[in-house]
């Protein structure tokens, strides 16, 4: 019963950690190392007007201390700035922006106002203005007018900015979700970036987004010029001159930052409510398992496609969900049930619920890609069905009705879709479909089914 | 009365009723009815079912499901700790949403639902969220307003995260107080879940790529502890697509039902166990064939088994090796009838936004099925109509340049000999012909194309009538040109039936173009349907249908 108590509580404090992006990145930024501060730094000021314009590929250690640096320069030295943070979704560019903010506000009380936007809310020109007045009007205990213009919003934006500048106080405009603001006429770029150039002020404007470079993220350390920067390339060109060209893009994790990083979350406190020899023997019993080579491998194939922290903190988030209260210690079978169910294949399942029927119809639709017509609809994949009922008199053979209720669901579970979205006055037996799965998946998932029969293997085969 | 006046506990309510699986939904009916429409709203509100259940009755009320069960009690996690979003998906009926529901009415903690069913645009979604969130009800005195207009998801974000800061911070006090004597809140927990249902449906809303967003981000965005977000979705993650991206949600699947689930599925509540498990045996293989979904197939079975029990007399006895044969022998041709015919009923939304106006036809033939046979169903459209309906079919399968062949006098000999000349060579045109009638569909036609059909097929039809010297009167009310206004009222009340679909503009003419949506198979059978006298007519209708 003690023991339960004690697992529900270790599970409760690793769960509480997962889910606070703040926890998880605050080892970036204690202790700066030298060792971990690894970069690539790319100077593009011969390619910009900015002499400050450059690009660095930063661990997250580097990208914390090099931020901090920036926007402290502009507390002290009363100047405007202004970075752009880039880097996949999910690695911690917001949460190591928050703790620099932490950090600075702590460093520099009554200094600093942050105003905090966000691409997916205030992508609206007027709406992020007013946005922008109502968190001004509550940082300096000033009344909010909800009537007030857009015209009014931007006059008292530039006032205000005029005033800070004035008092010395540096304000932060964090935008998330960056490109969503360079789209459409990008008025409030140009209306924040031309005022801070107008008026004696002290901003630092943030943009943080997740659209890299079309091509391959990573592979730019050969590219020559790397001026395709997708959201940077998004800005007019009125609002690129106003902007620096100072990126600061994420590089994935170090195998040593991981390892400190898993540390970090699974290890429980000494110092919490639990008692010392529970908190040790999970402890002991951890670092056993993070030692071992099987759990090196799991880890392996995780970051494989992408690694991202967020998708680490999801598979430890289902590992630990998976946690016995029994002995009450996270073992090697949670992390190894937790791998597959982060790395779902949902066509595979869906495939898997088919009827038989509708393993008929993903087959002659298959059989109908290798035969290379120039066009696939219902009418079509109907004529093969019934070419494959002639020669080989199969039992499952329907009528057209039931055939159409199955090609819906098969549609509905996303396995084949029709071409385009236009035609929508065509019934749907008409409009063109594709499928959505290769050969291989199909191939697999007919020997998973559990009732295919042998017939559709044996065509599938042929086919090949 | 109690019904009307309480919105969000009736809906609670029906849902519990309609799920076989709650045994005490009667008590939760009368709950609602103590409730005054003076009184405010409590956290109590927030809960789901009562009273709770143990986690025996949650696992024995869902067969089957056991696994997938345990992962999303695990996932919810003890109490008071904080979880990832969560996004469970799976097939239709495959219990998604009655799982979520009865996992909360087990745990005993408070959240928030919405379906983007009932919620069918961001407006209603948000403001029926921020509607349970400040605890707030529609009813007369306020006029069935919702607590706040909201329309941007700006503004969503900053209400919803005021109220559910005031929200959690009452429960809050309310686990301080218990803690000290027992209060009356049956409230565990002080996590507020916000769960989204039938998220699919948000992809066709208009700006769904932001809407989308918003909720896959909003987690990220609210940047609370103390709020879990669940969401529930027919969709595979995959078929989501956004421009921004998200940070994905933790995936859990609900796969489909085997076929001993659905036996056991099939099997609850029933009167006589043993006589439905004899039935079961001859009829849920076959049709496991078809579709796995519970929706579909038990549409299907109720009327099976009445026939089924049809020979015997008394519906309790259990049934012998003699009468299940005999069963058996009975339901036979049924089931072959049935497997080819019934499914085709439609529970499910259909994914075609223009439904065709057959299956509708159909549903209603299935419907009558026991009663009446194919032949004799007849449709109650005016002979014009129909005349109508044949030559928009005809325009529409046949191209413009054949229609002079077709309807002249003299074309007919003409192509009879061609034909007879190079037999081969038509036959291959036939056979691409039909093959791009495959692909294409029906085609399109303008207006005057349609009349000048009709006008010669009523012709043709007045000049057999009289040559067969039947009733002039009847033939004769179709050629006159006076009746030409009656005609394009026709044709609209035809597309409003959808049987005619008006598509866009040609470009280059500038008139609309129209499209016929009845299959060949509908059409030849309308032709046998039509009145006496047409006999001349149908042979003709049906032999451009060949030609095509």
């Amino acid at each position: 019963m003690c023991s339960e108590n004690h697992a529900e509580q270790a599970q409760i404090i690793i769960r509480r950690r997962l889910c606070s992006p703040s926890f998880i990145f605050s080892i970036f930024s204690d202790s700066p190392n030298s060792n971990y501060r690894n970069y690539v730094y790319i100077p593009l000021s011969h390619y910009y007007a900015d002499p400050l314009a450059s690009l660095y590929f930063s661990s997250h250690h580097f990208t914390f201390s090099k931020l901090k640096y920036i926007v402290s320069s502009s507390v002290t030295e009363a100047c405007n700035n202004s970075v752009l943070l880039l880097g996949p979704r999910g690695c911690g560019k917001n949460a190591v922006l928050e703790l620099v903010l932490e950090d600075l506000s702590k460093e520099h009380p009554d200094l600093i106002s942050v105003i905090r936007l966000n691409g997916l809310l205030h992508s609206d020109d007027s709406c992020a203005l007013k946005e922008i007045a109502r968190q001004l009007c509550i940082e300096h205990q000033l009344l909010f007018s909800k009537m007030a213009s857009s015209d009014d919003n931007t006059q008292f934006l530039v006032s205000m900015l005029q005033e800070c500048g004035f008092a010395h106080k540096t304000i932060i405009f964090v935008l998330n979700e960056f490109d969503r603001f360079a789209q459409g006429k990008q008025r409030l770029l140009y209306s924040l970036l031309d005022a801070m150039q107008s008026v004696t002020s002290q901003a630092v404007v943030i943009g943080v987004s997740c659209r890299l470079m079309t091509s391959d993220e990573y592979a730019v350390y050969k590219v020559e010029p790397p001026f395709d920067l997708d959201a940077d390339q998004l800005l007019e060109k009125r609002i690129r001159s106003r902007f620096s060209h100072r990126k600061l893009v994420f590089l994935p994790l170090s195998p040593d930052d991981l390892h400190r990083l898993l540390e970090h979350i699974l290890l429980l406190p000494t110092d919490a409510s639990l008692p010392h020899d529970y908190v040790a023997a999970f402890n002991a019993k951890l670092l056993h398992i993070l030692a071992d080579e099987k759990f090196k491998g799991l880890i392996d194939v995780l970051s494989y496609p992408d690694s991202t922290v967020c998708d680490l903190s999801r598979f430890l988030f289902s590992a630990v969900c998976r946690m016995d209260s029994n002995p009450g210690f996270l073992s090697l079978e949670n992390f190894k049930a937790a791998l597959p169910s982060v790395q779902r294949q949902p066509k595979m399942g869906g495939l898997n619920d088919c009827s038989v029927l509708e393993l008929y119809i993903l087959v002659c639709m298959k059989r109908l890609e290798v035969k290379e017509l120039e066009l696939c609809n219902f009418n079509s994949i109907m004529k093969e069905y019934k070419s494959i009922h002639d020669t080989f008199q199969t039992s499952d053979y329907y009528a057209w009705n039931v055939c159409l209720r199955a090609f819906e669901h098969l549609l509905q579970r996303g396995l084949i879709s029709f071409e385009d979205n236009r035609g929508h006055l065509q019934s749907s037996e008409f409009r063109p479909v594709k499928l959505l799965i290769s050969w291989q998946e199909l191939q697999q998932g007919l020997k998973s089914h559990l009732c295919c029969p042998v017939l559709l293997h044996k065509l599938m085969d042929r086919g090949n | 009365m109690s019904e009307v006046e309480s919105p969000q506990i009736n809906r609670r309510t029906t849902r519990s009723s309609s799920s076989s699986s709650t045994p005490n939904a009667k008590s939760t009916i009368e709950a609602s009815k103590k409730v005054d429409i003076t009184q405010t709203l409590s956290v109590n509100d927030l809960l789901y079912g009562y009273p709770s259940i143990t986690f025996g009755e949650l696992i024995d009320s869902f067969p089957g499901r056991r696994s997938q069960i345990n992962e999303l009690v695990n996932h919810l996690g003890p109490l008071n700790s904080p979880m990832i979003p969560l996004f469970v998906y799976g097939g239709p009926s495959t219990g998604k949403t009655n799982i979520i529901l009865q996992i909360f009415r087990f745990l005993n903690r408070p959240f928030v639902y919405a379906s983007c069913v009932s919620c069918y645009s961001p407006r209603l979604l948000f403001e029926s969220i921020l509607n349970q969130v400040f605890l707030h009800r529609k009813h007369v005195g306020n006029g069935y307003s919702s607590v706040k207009r909201c329309e941007k998801p700006s503004d969503f974000v900053h209400l919803l995260r005021e109220g559910l800061a005031t929200l959690i911070e009452s429960l809050k006090g309310q686990m301080r107080k218990s803690s000290h004597k027992k209060s009356s809140s049956r409230v565990n927990g002080n996590m507020i879940y916000l769960i989204f249902d039938n998220l699919e449906l948000v992809r066709e809303w208009e700006k769904s790529s932001s809407t989308l967003s918003l909720l896959f981000n909003l987690y990220d965005i609210l940047k609370m502890a103390e709020v879990g977000v669940i969401f529930v979705s027919n969709a595979s993650p995959d078929m989501y697509q956004s421009d921004t991206g998200y940070a994905e949600p933790f995936p859990v699947y609900i796969p489909g039902f085997t076929e001993d689930d659905l036996r056991q599925i099939f099997m609850r509540n029933q009167a006589n166990p043993k006589l439905y498990s004899s039935f079961l045996d001859m009829v849920l293989k076959p049709f496991c064939r078809i579709t796995r979904q519970v929706d579909e197939l038990a549409t299907v079975f109720s009327p099976l088994f009445k026939k089924y029990c049809e020979p015997l007399d008394d519906l309790g006895a259990v049934p012998n090796e003699v009468t299940k044969r005999k069963l058996f022998s009975h339901l036979q041709p049924c089931i072959s009838l049935y497997l080819n015919e019934a499914s085709s009923i439609t529970s499910q939304p259909l994914v075609m936004t223009s439904v065709n106006k057959e299956r509708t036809w159909r549903k209603g033939i299935t419907k009558k099925f026991g009663d009446e046979s194919l032949d004799e169903i007849d449709f109650h459209m005016s002979t014009s109509a129909k005349y109508l309906l044949i030559s928009a079919f005809l325009a529409s399968r046949n191209p413009a340049t054949l229609d002079a062949a077709l309807f002249d006098s003299t074309g007919g000999p003409d192509n009879r000999k061609r034909k007879r000349k190079s037999s081969e060579k038509l036959m291959e045109q036939k056979e691409s012909k039909e093959q791009e009638l495959l692909n294409k569909g029906p085609g399109t036609f303008p207006l005057e194309r349609l009349l000048a059909i009709f006008q010669c097929i009523t012709y043709v039809l007045e000049y057999s009538s009289d040559y067969e010297l039947q009733s002039g009167d009847l033939g004769g009310e179709y050629c006159g040109s006076s009746f030409m206004s009656d005609i394009v009222l026709q044709l609209s009340s035809l597309c409003s039936a959808n049987f005619i679909t008006k598509g866009g503009s040609c470009p280059l003419e500038g008139s609309i173009r129209y499209r016929s949506t009845i299959s060949e198979d509908f059409a030849s059978k309308f032709v046998g349907h039509s009145t006496k006298g047409e006999a001349m007519e149908q042979r003709i209708s049906l032999e451009i249908v060949m030609l095509a």
